[in-house]
């Protein structure tokens, strides 16, 4: 083929697999945030993450066949291997999953003073398998984050019902000032809706190179009305992110001698 | 404390650069510049108010007693480059474009006039709802960016952020590292709305510490729900900037700008703005012109920072002098009143030395910096009562108060100073002097290294 020696054709091949791929990877996440616009923004960028990782999966299975290696023994060796680790990990995997989703859907935070089961107290820590309250009596309680999805949860913390959360994972250079900007703007729509003496709250949870976790809050003005506009706000803020994507950001990096250099 | 590496972050830049270096329009300063290499006058200037009076000096000595090692000041600033180096201070210039700094300004125009009590409608209630708001916070997430960047290359011990444009950044760094803001604008609780005051306090919350010019601005945060700590440290200025040329240089001067020798002088220092209140100074002395055929009122100051072109373009500025000039022309005293502008230090020192005496005719003000410097010029000072500095001033001791809505009573006031044919400018003067010293640096800085030790260290 091309006039290329016949045994390159299975990695040309190859080659154009992992091109697909890539391609069809991009195409399974943009569909994905499109079907899941209203879902919480981490979710969603959850559920393209995992998308994507299937669409990869296979495709490199493919590309493995494509060059002549049997897959069957790999399929094999992998699924064991899958559920030896889930069998072995199960405790840790059951709150490192709890805690992804108790983020997105149970109602508190660090600093709020709640109730599960026998346990109460403020949280001071969420962390990838507990969440640790600090007891009245001075006490630290480390409550698994699989329990705070099995047991009934009390959020005591004076109007907590106002408040909705909304966990915001971005890649790790992004530049946050317009993304805030656009949210500000489009949440302004829902003031109505929303308690007047507290506008949206951006926070930075925590930043990495990989990665950037933000925290949006705003507080609503009647009960009744949560769910409707937490869904709303998870679509505006995820019409927001898909905004700044397009139009694209750049942030100029800070010149290195303005720090390095001696002054003078 | 020795070898802290401190931010500081203002909105108002200690530099306005005047044009591009090339001549341009468009930019034309590159994406560094050392001060030295610049020329002040041609290149930039020093921007007038706090920050070149109180700040500089004091970034400047903590710099040289080794103090403060490596600072970094992030600022707004439209025109220049990104970063000037200087003796140990390197500047950042954050810059927004047109439409962003518009929103921006509107915001905090909003905000100044309503805590300054000069809104006169209704304050905005959607203030923080509105499209301008999310260009403030634009702004400072920009800024507050920039910041954490530098953070990671420098890893500073303390934040010191200064005033109420840059009030979410301590919110929005997101850092544990300790964290200064200084209020300077007044703080009457009772001006702040009611819609307002929980995302003030949030914002505030997230400092470690909140300092005032003065103690009834303590009892404003108080009222406000404000729990954190807070301190109160009265403004100050380096003296060494005040110097007294020799009569011919400050008659040569003076001239300059047509005060004659046979004129009495009274001076009025503020920036053109309608808080300042001009415009009780001109209604007093028209009040007085036919009494003293001699005086003459000199207004110095321009626009601030706010009001500049290489700044954030608002025309209050010249809008208030345009007031002025058609209310001292209304009043038929036009060619009594000079308007000086903005003036070079060594000018400003031969209007304090040409004057009898000056005043302050503010209608609120969150210290009154100018006061001190008259004080520092040995010339008596009449404070409006709404000035923060009125706590350090007992009328008929070190200085006389007046009502800014009490024209007569201002220029009673001011016509016991001009009838003085006894000692009362020169006890005024002397009793000032002493009161002086609690708004000069050397007492001032000490509180600061203190302050910032206490913070870093708490």
């Amino acid at each position: 083929m091309f006039g290329l020696p016949d045994w390159t054709t299975p990695y040309l091949f190859a080659a154009i697999i992992l091109v697909l791929t890539w391609l069809v990877a991009w195409i399974a996440s943009l569909v994905i945030g499109g079907v899941m616009r209203q879902s919480a923004p981490q979710v969603a960028a959850g559920a393209r993450r995992l998308g994507a990782v299937v669409v990869w999966l296979v495709g490199i299975l493919l590309t493995v066949q494509e060059v002549g290696v049997s897959i069957e023994i790999l399929l094999v060796v992998m699924c064991l291997f899958a559920i030896a680790a889930i069998i072995a990990l199960r405790i840790p995997l059951e709150n490192f999953g709890a805690k992804y989703f108790s983020d997105v859907y149970s109602p508190f935070k660090v600093g709020d003073s709640i109730q599960v089961g026998a346990y109460s107290g403020k949280v001071i820590e969420i962390n990838a398998m507990t969440t640790v309250l600090l007891s009245e009596d001075d006490r630290l309680v480390a409550l698994p984050n699989s329990l705070l999805l099995k047991e009934a949860l009390v959020n005591a913390s004076p109007q907590a019902w106002k408040e909705l959360t909304i966990p915001i994972s971005l890649p790790g250079n992004v530049d946050i000032a317009p993304l805030e900007s656009e949210i500000l703007k489009s949440l302004a729509k829902l003031r109505l809706r929303l308690d007047k003496r507290f506008p949206p709250v951006l926070a930075t949870k925590s930043r990495t190179a990989q990665s950037t976790d933000l925290v949006l809050t705003v507080m609503i003005r009647r009960p009744e009305e949560r769910d409707a506009l937490l869904l709303e706000v998870n679509k505006r803020v995820h019409d927001a992110i898909q905004g700044i994507r397009v139009r694209g950001t750049s942030t100029m990096p800070i010149p290195l001698e303005a720090v390095e250099k001696p002054s003078g | 404390m020795q070898n802290a590496n401190v931010c500081i972050n203002s909105q108002t830049p200690l530099l306005q650069f005047l044009s591009p270096s090339d001549g341009s329009p468009g930019p034309g300063w590159g994406d560094t510049a050392n001060l030295a290499e610049l020329e002040e006058g041609v290149d930039y200037r020093f921007s007038p108010g706090g920050v070149t009076r109180m700040v500089y000096p004091l970034v400047r000595r903590l710099l040289a007693r080794g103090i403060l090692d490596k600072t970094h000041w992030v600022s707004l600033n439209t025109v220049g480059p990104r970063v000037v180096r200087t003796d140990g201070l390197t500047l950042h210039n954050v810059a927004l474009g047109p439409q962003r700094m518009g929103g921006y300004g509107k915001t905090k125009e909003a905000i100044w006039s309503t805590v300054h009590g000069l809104e006169t409608r209704e304050p905005p209630d959607d203030l923080f709802w509105s499209e301008e708001f999310s260009e403030y916070a634009f702004y400072n997430r920009t800024t507050s960016e920039r910041m954490r960047k530098l953070d990671a290359q420098v890893d500073f011990d303390l934040f010191y952020i200064h005033d109420f444009q840059q009030m979410p950044v301590g919110q929005m760094l997101n850092s544990l590292k300790p964290k200064i803001f200084r209020w300077h604008i007044p703080f009457d609780a009772a001006q702040i709305p009611e819609n307002w005051r929980a995302l003030f306090v949030n914002y505030l919350d997230n400092y470690d510490v909140v300092v005032v010019s003065c103690d009834r601005y303590l009892t404003g945060l108080k009222m406000l729900g404000y729990r954190g700590r807070s301190l109160r440290m009265y403004p100050y200025v380096d003296p060494r900037e005040y110097r007294r040329p020799a009569k011919s240089v400050v008659a040569a001067t003076c001239a300059r700008w047509g005060v004659r020798p046979d004129d009495i002088v009274v001076l009025v220092v503020a920036r053109m703005d309608p808080a300042k209140a001009h415009d009780r100074a001109i209604r007093a002395v028209a009040r007085l012109a036919p009494s003293y055929p001699r005086l003459r009122l000199v207004l110095v100051g321009n626009g601030s920072f706010s009001g500049a072109k290489g700044g954030l373009g608002l025309s209050k500025s010249a809008q208030w002098r345009a007031h002025l000039e058609t209310e001292a022309q209304r009043l038929g005293i036009r060619e009594r009143v000079i308007f000086a502008g903005h003036v070079p230090q060594d000018a400003l020192d031969c209007f304090y030395e040409r004057s009898l005496f000056t005043v302050l005719p503010s209608i609120n003000e969150g210290f009154g910096l100018v006061v001190v410097e008259s004080w520092l010029h040995s010339r008596p000072a009449l404070v409006s009562e709404r000035a923060g500095i009125v706590e350090l001033v007992r009328d008929g001791e070190n200085g006389m108060l007046f009502d800014p809505d009490d024209i007569p009573s201002l220029a009673q006031k001011m016509c016991e100073l001009l009838d003085d044919h006894g000692d009362l400018a020169g006890r005024l003067a002397r009793n000032a002097a002493g009161t002086a010293r609690a708004c000069v640096i050397g007492t001032a800085a000490r509180a600061e290294v203190k302050l910032m030790e206490e913070v870093i260290e708490a």
